[in-house]
C-alpha cells in the first residue's frame, strides 16, 4: 500500500466512520483492525503513542463540545452496563442486548421512567450509533467500534463504574427472556442481514471496495491470529458470543518521523498533533512548541500528511485539515471510480461525496444555511471578515417556511449536521437564534474556501459575468 | 449632518454618492458646481415630496414643510426650498402673488424616483426597460427607417461607453472595481435582449446594415469587457469576498427557489468530518455520577402527638423591656463607680465577651440611656489570652 493509498483511507474513516475490510485484508497504517469471527473487519484511526483525545484536557483547549454530553455518556454508560458482561475480557466486542434492556438501565440509573426520558434517550443511542460507539439494529444493541479505543489501562475504570451501575428492577414474568431476544433476533435476522448487508454493500458499495480493493491488497494479511497478531497486541475477544471479533493493533505509521526526536520533544509532537486534530477551534501557536518551532511544525505536516491533512493557518493559530489533493482522492473513490488511474488536481467536474458522507438533504440544508449566514450578510456588508464562520444565525423559520426543503428531512438534516459540527445551534431568547455554520468550517483550506465560494456563485448566480469567469479559469485550468 | 460622527468610512460613502449625482446631471448642469454638494440635500428633497403626497388636496404652507423637515438645520432647508422653487420642483398653487400654499411638481418627483434607481443599480435596470422600449418600437409598423436608424446609433454609444468605463476600471485599483463592476457589467441577458433587438432591425431594414455592424460590436465590446472585469475579480478574490458580488436579492431567491438536488450539489466533492465525538472512561464515569437524581421522598421529622404551641410569647419583645434589660446590664456592670474599664469586664472567652459587647455598643447608641462607651487609641495585644486584640475603652455613666 502506498503512503498515498494510506492517506486517502485515512480520509475516508474520518470522513465516514470506521472502514469495513474484506475478509484477510489488514488494515491501513495507523489503524486498528476490528477483526470478526469471519475475518473480515473494520478499521479505524488510533492515536500516537497512545495517547487518546483527552490529552486536550490537560492543555485546556476544548474538543469539539458534545451534544448533550451527560444524557449520551450515561447512556453510552448503561449499554455498556448491559453488553459488556464478562468483566474479564475487554468491553469490545461484548455481547448484545435487547434495546429495552438498555432502555430499563438507564431509567434505573437516573431514576425516571417518563416518556421523555425514553425519548431523549433513544436520541442519545441514535447519536452513539452514528458515531459508531454503539451498534444499533434490530432492537439489539451492542458495543460499536470506537469503544474498542478505550485504552486498556482505563478498563478498571469502567468496571469499577459498570458494577456501579444499577441492575434495573425488571417483572420477573417477563414475556419473553433476553437470550431469547437475542437469539431470535439472530436467526431471524441471519437471512434478513445478508439481504441488508448486500444492499448495505450496494448503498456504500464504492467505499467497501475501497477497502478492500484499494486499501488492502498489498499488504499480506498479518500473519494470523495467534503468531503476531499477539503480539501487535491482541486484546481479547469472546469467541462464546456471536458477534465475537478481536483487536489487532495497527502498524505504528509515525515511528520513522518521531524516533529521531528525544522524549520531550515527541510528546510536544504528539500533544500538538491531537490539538490540531481534535481541538473546536484553532489553536495557539505560542501554547505549543511543535507549531512555534518550524522544524517541529515540518514534521507535524509529515504526521498530518500520512492521514491525508494538512495545517492550516489563522493568523497565529492553527488547525487541521483535509489536504486538497486526498479530499480530491477521497471524493472520487466514493464517486465509485475505483481501481481506474485517479487523475491528480482538482477539477471539480461532478465528483460525489463519499458513500457514508452527508445526505442530499444535510448538503441542502447546509447550503441553504451558508447562503444566509455568510453569503447575505457578505453582500450586505455586514461581515467584515474573509471567513467562513459567522455571527448571523439563520433564523429556523427561514429554513422551515421559505425553502423547498421538506420539513421532515429539515429537522433530521439540522440534526444530523448538529452532531457532526457543521452547525452550531445558537439560541437567544425564546423566537430569535437558529444556525450558523459550526467549526468544521476552521478546518477548511484556503483552496476549499475559494472553491466553496465559487460553487455558491456557480449555483446561485450561473448566468452572471463572475459564474462565466469562474468557468473559463476552470477549463483553463483543465487545459493546462 | 447626520448624526453620525463624521468617519472617514461614510466621508467617502458620501462622496460616492455625489459623484454618481455629478455624473447624471452633467448633461443638465450649467457649471460644475450645480450639482450638490452634500447628499443630505437630495433627502430634503424627497423628505418635502413625501410631504407634499401625504397632505393632497391641502397643499403644504411653508410652515408645514419647515416641519416636514424639521430633522434638518434651517439653512440647509431654505437653501434646498430655494433651489426647488426656483427651477419649479415646488411652485405656488396658483400663480399670484403672496400665495401661501405650495405644490409639488409630478416631473421632478419621477425624476427623484429615477434618480434612486440608478443609484442602485448603476442603470442596469435602464437599460433593460431601453432595451425592452426599444423592442417594441422596431417591432412597430409605424416606426421609420430613421427612427430604427437613431435608435440603433444611440444603443451602440450607450454600449461603448459603458465598455469604456469598465475597461477604465478593470485596469484601476481592485476596490473600486469591486464596488462599481456589479453596477456596469452586463449579464448575459442585457447582451442577449441587444442582440435580439439588432436582429430585429436588420431583418426589417436591411439597408441598415452599417449601423447594425457598429451595434454589434458595440454590444460585443461590452460583454468582453463585462467578462474581463469579472475575470478579474474572480482572480483576486478573497475566500468569500466575491460573494459580495451577487447582490442580497439573488441569494434569497436562490434559497427560496432552488430544489434539493440543486442546493447540494454545492457541497459536492468536500469532505466534512464524520461525528466523532470522544468519550473518556473518566468523563462517562463522570458522567453518570452527575446524574441528575431523583429526588428521594424526604421524611417529615416526627411531630409530638400533644398540642405543642412552641416558644412563642415566652419572650417580651416590648421596646421597654429591652431597656429595662439593658439597663440592668449597665447598672450590674458599674456597681457603684461611674467609670469601669472594658479590661475588667471582659471574660476569657470570646462568644460571652462578644455578647457583652453588643449588649454595650446598644447602650452606648441609645441616647435615653445615661451609659455610653469611649474608646481610647491604645491596643493590647495578648497571643495567649481570649480575646487577644483588646482596644481599650471603658463604659461611662453620664449622669
Amino acid at each position: 500500500m502506498t503512503r498515498d493509498d494510506a492517506a486517502v483511507a485515512h480520509v475516508l474513516a474520518r470522513s465516514g466512520g470506521p472502514l469495513r475490510l474484506g475478509a484477510g485484508v489488514a488494515a491501513p497504517p495507523g489503524m486498528l483492525r476490528l477483526t470478526r469471527p469471519d475475518s473480515t473487519g473494520r478499521a479505524l484511526p488510533v492515536w500516537p503513542d497512545g495517547v487518546t483525545p483527552s490529552l486536550l484536557e490537560e492543555y485546556q483547549v476544548a474538543p469539539v463540545p458534545v451534544e448533550r454530553s451527560g444524557e449520551t455518556r450515561r447512556v453510552l454508560a448503561a449499554c455498556l452496563k448491559c453488553c459488556w458482561t464478562d468483566l474479564s475480557v475487554d468491553p469490545w466486542p461484548g455481547g448484545a442486548a435487547p434495546l429495552e434492556l438498555v432502555l430499563d438501565t438507564y431509567r434505573a440509573l437516573i431514576g425516571r421512567t417518563d416518556d421523555l426520558m425514553r425519548n431523549w434517550a433513544i436520541g442519545a443511542l441514535r447519536r452513539l450509533h452514528d458515531s459508531a460507539w454503539i451498534d444499533m439494529s434490530d432492537g439489539l444493541v451492542s458495543l460499536g467500534p470506537r469503544c474498542a479505543l478505550w485504552p486498556p489501562e482505563s478498563h478498571a475504570q469502567l468496571k469499577e463504574l459498570v458494577r456501579r451501575i444499577p441492575e434495573p428492577e425488571r417483572a420477573t414474568l417477563t414475556v419473553v427472556a433476553d437470550a431469547d431476544i437475542i437469539a431470535a433476533a439472530r436467526s431471524g435476522a441471519s437471512t434478513a442481514h445478508e439481504e441488508e448487508a448486500s444492499a448495505q454493500t450496494r448503498q456504500s458499495g464504492p467505499r467497501d471496495e475501497v477497502a478492500t480493493t484499494e486499501v488492502g491488497n498489498d499488504l499480506p494479511l498479518p500473519d494470523s491470529h495467534h503468531g503476531s497478531a499477539g503480539a501487535l497486541g491482541l486484546r481479547g475477544g469472546s469467541p462464546a458470543s456471536g458477534s465475537g471479533g478481536r483487536v489487532e493493533g495497527g502498524a505504528a505509521e509515525f515511528d520513522d518521523l518521531l524516533s529521531g526526536y528525544d522524549e520531550r520533544r515527541r510528546a510536544e509532537l504528539v500533544a500538538a498533533f491531537m490539538a490540531v486534530e481534535h481541538a473546536a477551534e484553532p489553536v495557539q501557536e505560542a501554547r505549543y512548541t511543535a507549531l512555534r518551532d518550524p522544524a517541529l511544525r515540518h514534521t507535524l505536516g509529515e504526521m498530518l500528511g500520512r492521514r491525508g491533512r494538512t495545517l492550516i493557518q489563522h493568523r497565529e493559530r492553527w488547525i487541521s485539515g483535509y489536504d486538497d489533493q486526498s479530499a480530491a482522492l477521497a471524493t472520487r473513490l466514493g464517486d465509485g471510480r475505483v481501481g481506474t488511474a485517479v487523475p491528480t488536481g482538482p477539477d471539480g467536474d461532478t465528483p460525489q461525496a463519499p458513500a457514508a458522507a452527508l445526505g442530499e438533504a444535510e448538503r441542502a440544508v447546509l447550503v441553504l444555511v451558508l447562503v444566509h449566514s455568510v453569503a447575505i450578510p457578505r453582500a450586505e456588508g455586514v461581515l467584515p471578515e474573509d471567513t467562513w464562520l459567522s455571527p448571523h444565525p439563520t433564523p429556523v423559520d427561514e429554513l422551515r417556511r421559505h425553502t423547498q426543503v421538506p420539513i421532515g428531512e429539515l429537522e433530521s438534516a439540522l440534526r444530523v449536521l448538529r452532531h457532526a459540527g457543521l452547525l452550531t445551534q445558537v439560541k437567544a431568547g425564546e423566537e430569535a437564534g437558529g444556525y450558523v455554520p459550526g467549526p468544521q468550517f476552521h478546518r477548511l483550506t484556503p483552496a476549499a474556501r475559494r472553491r466553496l465560494q465559487e460553487e455558491l456563485i456557480l449555483a446561485a448566480g450561473p448566468h452572471t459575468p463572475l459564474a462565466a469567469a469562474v468557468r473559463a479559469r476552470r477549463s483553463a485550468g483543465n487545459d493546462r | 449632518m447626520s448624526d453620525q460622527p463624521l468617519t472617514l468610512d461614510t466621508a467617502l460613502s458620501d462622496e460616492a454618492v455625489l459623484s454618481t449625482y455629478r455624473r447624471m446631471f452633467a448633461a443638465l448642469a450649467r457649471d460644475s458646481g450645480a450639482v450638490v454638494d452634500d447628499p443630505a440635500l437630495v433627502d430634503i428633497a424627497e423628505t418635502l415630496f413625501a410631504a407634499f403626497a401625504e397632505a393632497g388636496e391641502e397643499w403644504l404652507t411653508h410652515e408645514q414643510m419647515r416641519f416636514a423637515c424639521r430633522a434638518y438645520p434651517a439653512d440647509q432647508f431654505d437653501n434646498r426650498l430655494r433651489v426647488l422653487k426656483g427651477l419649479g420642483a415646488i411652485r405656488e398653487v396658483f400663480p399670484k402673488p403672496h400665495q401661501l400654499r405650495h405644490r409639488a411638481s409630478f416631473t421632478s418627483v419621477v425624476g427623484l424616483m429615477f434618480i434612486r434607481r440608478m443609484m442602485d443599480d448603476g442603470g442596469q435596470s435602464e437599460m433593460h426597460r431601453l432595451l425592452a422600449l426599444e423592442d417594441l418600437n422596431v417591432a412597430d409598423p409605424r416606426t421609420t427607417m430613421e427612427e430604427a436608424r437613431l435608435s440603433a446609433a444611440n444603443l451602440a454609444r450607450a454600449f461603448r461607453l459603458w465598455a469604456l468605463e469598465l475597461i477604465t476600471l478593470t485596469t484601476g485599483t481592485i476596490e473600486e472595481l469591486r464596488e462599481q463592476a456589479p453596477k456596469l457589467w452586463g449579464t448575459e441577458e442585457i447582451a442577449r435582449r441587444a442582440q435580439g433587438l439588432h436582429g430585429t432591425i436588420l431583418t426589417r431594414w436591411p439597408e441598415l446594415d452599417r449601423v447594425c455592424t457598429d451595434l454589434r460590436a458595440a454590444i460585443y465590446a461590452y460583454s468582453d469587457a463585462s467578462r474581463r472585469a469579472a475575470g478579474r475579480l474572480a482572480d483576486s478574490a478573497g475566500t468569500t469576498r466575491n460573494l459580495t458580488l451577487l447582490p442580497t436579492e439573488t441569494w434569497r431567491t436562490f434559497t427560496q427557489t432552488a430544489g434539493k438536488e440543486r442546493l447540494a450539489a454545492v457541497l459536492d466533492g468536500f469532505v466534512f468530518d464524520a461525528p466523532a465525538p470522544w468519550h473518556d472512561p473518566a468523563a462517562v464515569a463522570r458522567a453518570v455520577d452527575e446524574a441528575p437524581r431523583p429526588a428521594p421522598a424526604q421524611p417529615t421529622p416526627p411531630r409530638s402527638a400533644l398540642p405543642d404551641p412552641g416558644p412563642q410569647g415566652s419572650l417580651d419583645s416590648s421596646p421597654a423591656a429591652a431597656i429595662e434589660r439593658l439597663t440592668e446590664v449597665a447598672e450590674s456592670l458599674l456597681g457603684s463607680s461611674s467609670r469601669v474599664a472594658l479590661t475588667d469586664l471582659l471574660g476569657s472567652d470570646w462568644p460571652s465577651a462578644r455578647r457583652l459587647l453588643a449588649d454595650l455598643t446598644t447602650v452606648d447608641l441609645r441616647p435615653e440611656l445615661p451609659y455610653r462607651l469611649t474608646w481610647s487609641d491604645e491596643l493590647t495585644i495578648d497571643p495567649a489570652r481570649e480575646p487577644a486584640w483588646l482596644s481599650h475603652g471603658y463604659l461611662e455613666r453620664t449622669s
